[in-house]
């Protein structure tokens, strides 16, 4: 086997400020960026952006982030996995990219992967402190810190989208509709 | 400087007038120009059609014609193409003739490319005023990277350029394309032709007779007789050799005035 | 799917009248290939990844065994069953072996062309298993019973106008026009599909040797959907996908997307790695991977091996100037444009392809836009070598051909034919000097004029003109 070789990277891939790149790239991929000062925090951002979109205040979400106080920011939440009626779900992530502007996860029996999948709108948690710049510096920390990759290793760039009739872009085809990430430090 | 001239076959046998401008832009920029009589084609029409020992042995024909020569021009990108990259990286690349081959290849022009950056001329003989615009043929563009050379001397003859959308797509002459998927090429010079006519030139020039054929060939099929399909070459020197006075009247309104 | 490749020229010429099909083509010309030239622009060091992702696809081709063997121990290390295939029939029999041993009834696919090229569908359907296409393309040409034109956008020859028919057949439902309305309507169509399907079928982008992972790379996340929430994943994939490691597969990703459809990224990469866990909610129970060679071992070691590195980005059939006149159907396989003009005659046999190496007019854009530097009009040259030495070319074009070659080897016959031929078709030309109708030249005269010679050859007026000079010369002395 082959060790484990990068590749060439482009400029693109060595961002001087990698905040500032993924905050674009989110952008242009159409999922939406908001920061939480403290973790803490999070709550009432996420409260604050489901009035902005007039969004029912209630989510599914991974079983870790139910212990944040959800309650004293109005939201009604779902400790379980997601079916197919929830309409928000709230999720972490293992790291982010910069290059791209995407969020990967990794699936756990803790965090499954229908939360992320099947709501209209995802909520992802982005820690900066993980933050990474390219694909490739995601796999070596998936090694470092998991080994191999768990069985479902999947990286999210805005929300889901075709264009397979007249090649008119239609953002929601089968998963979310919308993205929104809630950077924390 | 000893310059041979790659007539090529489709300027041999239908615009003569192209190979004597060619003749001339050389001349006058000072070169000593043989042409060897024994040239027929470069091979390309067989080796596009599988033929690949009768390439090969017009690749040696044509070896042997211009070895005397310190440089070899043809107003052709296509047929360049074929002498510069077909013969070493593929007919001849695990042969022992390579070495031979690559020493053509490299002292080997297509005209444009020749008179801008071998001859560095500053003028060309002739004034042209009608609005041109160019289409870039595809070997020409892809294999030996013609593209501003020919729009450099155009504006040389102070030719208006009006580039048209689409610039770069093939015509669909394709040699021997352009017969055996005939509806499919007259589609293609169709598209060349409405986006040639859409930029508002007074004469469509291009570096490859087969291309302007084609697109001449629908271009009069639907009926337009005004305008003009040219090489860059007759734009640049004119149509007529002045020694010749019998061949079909050059179609270039050059700007008498200057 | 029936393999009609001998009738291009034909098909193409009907394809070319079709103003529906036209009106679409017209919609879908530049739209990726504006998009990928923008997405291209964006990467600084293109061609150095673009040489790097060449070089890589080739070392894995080149030691196929060994990573494919790597793969396969890894897959299974984590619980997957890894299954060969050699032909078309095996694979399609793995498949249905599986879903009766396990009691499917039903079946959600994401895209997978080589489903296309073994007819996995029919096959599944024949056991009395349904098959529902979920990729929205797909879904539609699954409606109106068609095969994909194009290897991304597989229903890029519909207008909305056919959707809107075909929805209101099988949806039942008010016809809708607005496309983000329709493609509501399907969302909510095959959800229900997603969430009570017994097996996922997908196909897989690439499968990395080194961790046994598959993957696919969707905007919709359909794909997703299928190999997360069904009992039974199945992978269905071509043996030339291996990549080594996951940086590879990084590097690949990169000229991937904006290759395909001018994207920095797809929305949805999803790489998939054995069963589910202990104590996982989703994720199937049993995944089985089926690599299918179906001639792709054709091409290993030979002269068109660089073939096998094309990752189905589909630029090739965007760029070129046939597929975009004559659209992809006219190919008469699954695989369209000038990576099927490769392709479908290896696969399916030259003898049942011969005008695809044809329908190129090597302008070249093919080779120049393709992120893994296949030399594509260099393959079809080949093909056409192999056709020119079988003897697979109409006898016309074959005497043409011979008639050419003797001459062109003889200057002085050549010359004497020039001359006359010169002579006689501007004969033909009149005083117009063009040609109408040229017998023998049809296919170029039922389009297009054939512009006269002007009479006489350059070789005959250049050796006046020297005799001329010699003489004046000789006059001065």
């Amino acid at each position: 086997m082959r060790e484990h070789e990068i590749g060439p990277l482009p400029g693109i891939a060595l961002p001087p400020d990698g905040l500032t790149q993924f905050r674009n790239e989110c952008e242009r991929l159409g999922s939406t960026c908001a920061e939480a000062l403290r973790l803490e925090d999070v709550p009432r951002e996420v409260a604050s952006y489901l009035a902005s979109k007039q969004l029912e205040p209630r989510v599914v979400l991974w079983h870790e982030l139910a212990s944040l106080d959800w309650a004293g920011a109005g939201i009604a939440i779902d400790d379980r996995p997601a079916n197919g009626t929830d309409r928000v779900g709230v999720t972490g992530c293992f790291c982010a990219i910069a290059e791209t502007g995407t969020v990967l996860l990794l699936s756990l029996p803790s965090r499954p992967k229908a939360t992320a999948l099947l709501p209209e709108t995802h909520i992802c948690i982005v820690s900066k402190m993980r933050l990474l710049d390219t694909m490739e510096e995601a796999f070596a920390r998936i090694r470092n810190e998991v080994g191999e990759p768990p069985r479902a290793t999947y990286f999210v760039s805005g929300p889901s989208r075709t264009a397979d009739i007249e090649q008119t872009i239609v953002v929601g085809a089968h998963g979310p509709y919308r993205v929104h990430v809630v950077l924390v430090p | 400087m000893k310059v041979g001239l790659f007539v090529t076959c489709l300027v041999d046998l239908v615009r003569p007038s192209v190979g004597f401008a060619t003749l001339k832009l050389l001349e006058e920029a000072g070169c000593e120009v043989v042409v060897p009589e024994t040239q027929t084609c470069c091979g390309q029409p067989g080796y596009n059609s599988g033929a690949r020992e009768v390439a090969m042995d017009l690749a040696r024909k044509v070896l042997a014609e211009f070895r005397d020569c310190d440089y070899v021009v043809a107003p052709s990108g296509s047929c360049s193409g074929q002498v510069k990259a077909h013969y070493v990286e593929d007919l001849f690349h695990d042969s022992p003739e390579r070495p031979e081959f690559e020493k053509l290849a490299a002292k080997w022009y297509e005209l444009s490319d020749f008179l801008v950056n071998v001859l560095k001329v500053e003028s060309v003989p002739r004034k042209f005023a009608s609005p041109v615009t160019y289409h870039d043929s595809c070997s020409g563009l892809r294999e030996l990277g013609v593209k501003m050379q020919p729009r450099y001397l155009l504006q040389m003859a102070g030719a208006p350029i009006h580039e048209m959308a689409e610039c770069e797509k093939c015509c669909g002459f394709g040699g021997t394309f352009s017969v055996k998927l005939g509806d499919i090429a007259t589609r293609m010079a169709a598209n060349k032709v409405a986006n040639a006519r859409a930029s508002g030139a007074k004469a469509i020039v291009g570096g490859d007779l087969g291309c302007l054929l084609n697109i001449e060939g629908r271009l009069r099929r639907e009926g337009d007789l005004e305008t003009q399909v040219l090489h860059f070459a007759e734009v640049l020197a004119g149509g007529s050799d002045d020694d010749q006075g019998e061949r079909r009247p050059p179609q270039i309104n050059a700007d008498k005035r200057r | 799917m029936q393999v009609t490749s001998m009738f291009f020229k034909k098909t193409a010429s009907m394809k070319l009248d079709d103003p529906v099909l036209q009106e679409s083509l017209r919609k879908f010309k530049g739209k990726f290939v504006d998009a990928r030239a923008r997405a291209v622009a964006e990467v600084d060091a293109w061609e150095t990844v673009r040489s790097h992702a060449a070089r890589l696809r080739d070392h894995a081709i080149e030691n196929l065994d060994a990573y494919l063997v790597e793969f396969e121990r890894n897959a299974t290390r984590r619980g997957a069953t890894v299954h060969w295939a050699e032909t078309a029939e095996e694979a399609c029999e793995i498949v249905v072996g599986i879903a009766k041993a396990n009691g499917v009834r039903k079946v959600t696919k994401s895209k997978s062309m080589v489903s296309e090229e073994i007819n996995l569908n029919e096959r599944l359907e024949a056991v009395g298993v349904q098959v529902v296409e979920t990729d929205l393309g797909e879904y539609i040409l699954q409606l109106a019973n068609e095969p994909p034109s194009h290897i991304v956008a597989p229903a890029v020859h519909k207008t909305k106008e056919q959707v809107a028919d075909l929805f209101v057949a099988a949806h039942h439902k008010p016809r809708l026009t607005d496309i983000a309305a329709m493609t509501r309507e399907a969302r909510e169509a095959l959800r229900e599909h997603f969430l009570t399907a017994d097996m996922g079928i997908s196909g897989s982008n690439f499968v990395i040797a080194e961790t046994g992972t598959t993957l696919t790379v969707t905007n919709e996340g359909n794909a997703d959907l299928v190999t997360t929430v069904p009992r039974i994943h199945c992978v269905i994939t071509g043996i030339e996908k291996v990549i080594p490691t996951l940086e590879d597969f990084a590097t690949l990703i990169r000229l991937l997307p904006r290759s395909a459809t001018g994207q920095s990224i797809a929305n949805y990469l999803t790489l998939t790695t054995g069963v589910k866990a202990p104590g996982e909610t989703d994720g199937p129970e049993q995944m089985h991977i089926v690599l299918v060679d179906a001639g792709r071992t054709k091409f290993v070691g030979t002269d068109m091996q660089a073939m096998l590195r094309c990752i189905r980005c589909g630029a090739c059939m965007n760029h070129c100037p046939v597929y975009q006149n004559v659209g992809g159907h006219a190919y008469g396989w699954v695989y369209p444009g000038p990576m099927g003009s490769v392709l479908t005659p290896t696969y399916v046999g030259i003898e049942n392809a011969g005008d695809l190496p044809n329908a190129a007019t090597f302008c070249g854009e093919c080779a120049v836009v393709c992120p893994v530097k296949i030399p594509l009009p260099d393959l079809m040259r080949k093909l056409r070598e192999k056709q020119f030495d079988r003897k697979l070319r109409p006898w016309g074009e074959r005497l043409g051909l011979a008639a050419w070659s003797y001459a062109a080897r003889r200057p002085s016959l050549y010359a004497a034919l020039t001359k006359f031929a010169a002579r006689f078709a501007a004969f033909l030309g009149g005083k117009e000097r063009l040609i109408h109708r040229l017998p023998g030249l049809d296919g170029w005269t039922k389009g297009r004029d054939m512009p006269a010679p002007e009479g006489r050859t350059f070789r005959e007026l250049y050796g006046e003109r020297q005799r001329r000079k010699a003489s004046s010369a000789d006059e001065r002395r």
